[in-house]
């Protein structure tokens, strides 16, 4: 909780840092369009001020502040500037549930990010519910060492290997493609809303790519884990009292075999909204991570302190749902 | 538990690792002497989005969609990735060591600094800062300073200070946001020279290191090499260096090229996404990136993308050989 706020307070302060540029403010469009007379200098100084006043960018930045002085034995001197400052009005604002406004469009960032969180959470939420499915498959099938166990293990950690941009573009390229395969419509093909499919057509091949980057890590290690259990006296016993493998590993290894795995999926969430940065800007996807990376591109400050807020927010809740998977796992923890 | 059949396949595969690691090496050092048919970010405009390997055209692994030659981007590429990868993980790895070995052996009270010292530094500080009232802390210096010297005989006071819980501190922040995320972030509100992406991802990676060289560091300390080394009189911070530290690195032998590697996917994810580094510096990223405005050209993706994934196989195969 600290933690999330400190980020949040450290990036808030360095981007409001240095003097905004013309463009973060909305002026350069104004400036554009007359372009018969170039706006005098003066003009373009008093617009200037008037935009930095109507976003509330004219007062000091922090509780104090270092003023140059010039006069005098010492050149700079420290000024407490009050509760009027950027960060408490910025701080008060986020207790309050408002995250301010968007420098590029000026709409408010709170409906912005709400708008990319529909379709951002139904992505990493079935992402990671078909990972976590795919994986404790797949490791209780590895566990029973079958024919096919060391290719899937070369498989996965190629798979590991592969960066999710070569990943999601090859798979673009590969199969929603009109020159190769075109299984799949990529979102820019259709309209969001007219198009033929729902939302949820659209995200098929996304999905993929996250389930099929979240998968090896986890698989691997669960297998690990699974192979170290069969190892234990009491699978041994459980062998000898005559409990098939099937059995065994269902309902006696693979609950144990899940506690050491727990961090890995706890981070599953962050991780993959992390990915859903790099996904939904190669499907064109109008998703959180895509808001992230253009407000990073546009220095659209004000969406970029909401999204780290809120991803850290997310990974809070992710860290309370592992202890409580914990304490499910094992009672014997607190 | 490691089976048999895997000795006699692990001195081929290391050499391979090894030999594919120093052709992208030597790529990236040589890469201004070789003679490539054209340079890097020029654009052809004669032979735009151009397929390899076509009669009587020089560009023999194509163009992009801006006209630049594709082996040339490649070259200069490795030459970005590697620079600029390694020397982000060489660097954290460094950091994290430090303060992860440090945070490790003095835990929250095992280095003290005199109490006057600090009291009187603070002082200066405060003058030098120019804070309210800065003649205090002159004052304030001086009777620190006036003190001690009072307090000489009768030994002086000290000051722990709390490093282990500031370096965990400093990894719960960074760690509270996925990595890609707080780069993003930060790249975003930073304008970021080559220079300064590097200070990004050294201030992005460390956190790793220093978790495990600290893990490390409270095994090592209770050895009794370590008791025998301060029962001997030599001071605790050479005790630190010459005797623990080196001990307490050894997890980075697996953990460097593992982070190394992923310094390289995030490196070329930047670039991908139009993050990082200025559009006109080649990397394997931003020519993968460009594969999008052109979909039918395979040949951006498949140079690139193979580099990428063999770089990380390799270094991947090298980290687990170690173990």
């Amino acid at each position: 909780m600290l933690a999330v706020w400190a980020l949040a307070s450290l990036v808030f302060l360095l981007s409001r840092w240095g003097p905004p540029s013309d463009e973060s403010l909305g002026l350069s469009n104004a400036a554009d369009l007359n372009v018969g007379t170039p706006a005098a200098p003066s003009a373009r100084r008093q617009m200037r001020r008037e935009a930095l006043l109507r976003q509330g960018l004219a007062a000091p930045l922090f509780y104090f502040s270092r003023v140059a002085d010039g006069s005098g034995a010492r050149p700079v001197r420290w000024h407490w500037n009050g509760r009027r400052n950027q960060y408490h009005r910025w701080l008060g604002a986020v207790l309050r549930g408002n995250l301010g406004t968007s420098f590029r469009n000026g709409r408010p960032v709170a409906g912005r990010l709400g708008a990319a969180l529909a379709c951002t959470v139904p992505l990493t939420g079935a992402a990671a519910a078909l990972a976590l499915a795919i994986a404790l498959a797949l490791a209780a099938g590895l566990a029973r060492r079958p024919w096919w166990r060391r290719p899937a293990l070369a498989l996965l950690a190629a798979l590991q290997a592969l960066p999710l941009f070569v990943l999601a573009t090859g798979l673009l390229l590969l199969l929603a493609n009109p020159d190769a395969l075109n299984w799949f419509p990529t979102y820019d093909q259709a309209d969001a809303g007219n198009g033929p499919a729902p939302l949820g057509f659209y995200l098929a091949l996304p999905l993929l790519c996250l389930v099929l980057s979240a998968l090896p890590e986890l698989t691997l290690q669960l297998e690990a884990a699974l192979a170290h259990e069969l190892r234990a006296g009491y699978a041994v016993t459980a062998r000898a009292k005559g409990l098939s493998i099937k059995q065994l590993i269902r309902s006696h290894a693979l609950r144990n075999a899940l506690l050491p795995v727990l961090p890995l999926i706890a981070d599953l969430l962050p991780a993959l909204v992390a990915g859903a940065v790099v996904v939904e800007v190669v499907f064109s996807l109008p998703g959180m991570g895509r808001l992230l990376a253009e407000a990073a591109a546009a220095r659209d400050y004000p969406v970029l302190v909401g999204g780290v807020l809120l991803v850290g927010a997310a990974r809070l809740l992710a860290l309370l749902l592992a202890d409580a998977g914990a304490r499910w796992l094992d009672p014997r923890v607190l | 538990m490691r089976k048999p059949e895997r000795f006699s396949l692990a001195g081929g595969g290391r050499a391979l690792a090894w030999a594919w690691l120093g052709l992208i090496t030597a790529l990236a050092i040589l890469a201004p002497l070789l003679s490539l048919p054209y340079p890097p970010a020029q654009p052809d405009l004669a032979h735009l989005a151009a397929p390899p390997l076509v009669a009587g055209s020089a560009h023999w692994l194509g163009t992009d969609p801006q006209g630049r030659d594709v082996l040339a981007e490649l070259v200069f590429g490795a030459r970005t990735a590697v620079g600029l990868s390694l020397a982000a993980a060489i660097l954290a790895a460094a950091l994290g060591a430090l303060l992860g070995g440090a945070a490790g052996f003095w835990r929250n009270s095992g280095l003290h600094l005199p109490l006057p010292a600090v009291v009187g530094l603070l002082g200066v500080a405060w003058w030098a800062l120019a804070l309210p009232w800065a003649d205090a802390g002159l004052a304030l210096s001086t009777s620190a300073l006036a003190i001690s010297f009072l307090l000489r005989e009768r030994g002086n006071l000290y000051l722990p200070v709390p490093l282990d819980a500031a370096v965990l501190g400093s990894t719960a922040l960074l760690g509270a946001v996925p990595r890609l995320v707080l780069v993003v972030a930060l790249a975003g509100t930073l304008t970021l020279s080559p220079a300064g992406l590097l200070a990004v991802l050294v201030l992005t990676a460390w956190p790793g290191p220093a978790r495990l060289v600290r893990a490390e560091m409270l095994r090592v300390k209770a050895q009794p090499f370590v008791a025998a080394a301060r029962a001997l009189g030599l001071p605790a911070g050479r005790v630190w260096w010459r005797q623990a530290l080196p001990h307490a690195c050894q997890p980075l032998r697996t953990a460097f090229p593992l982070s190394l590697a992923g310094l390289l996917a995030l490196e070329s994810t930047l670039s991908f996404l139009g993050i990082g580094l200025p559009p006109e510096v080649p990397s394997w990223g931003r020519l993968l990136g460009s594969a999008r405005l052109e979909p039918t050209a395979w040949w951006l993706v498949a140079g690139p993308g193979g580099a990428l994934l063999l770089t990380i196989i390799a270094l991947q195969y090298l980290a687990r050989a170690h173990r």
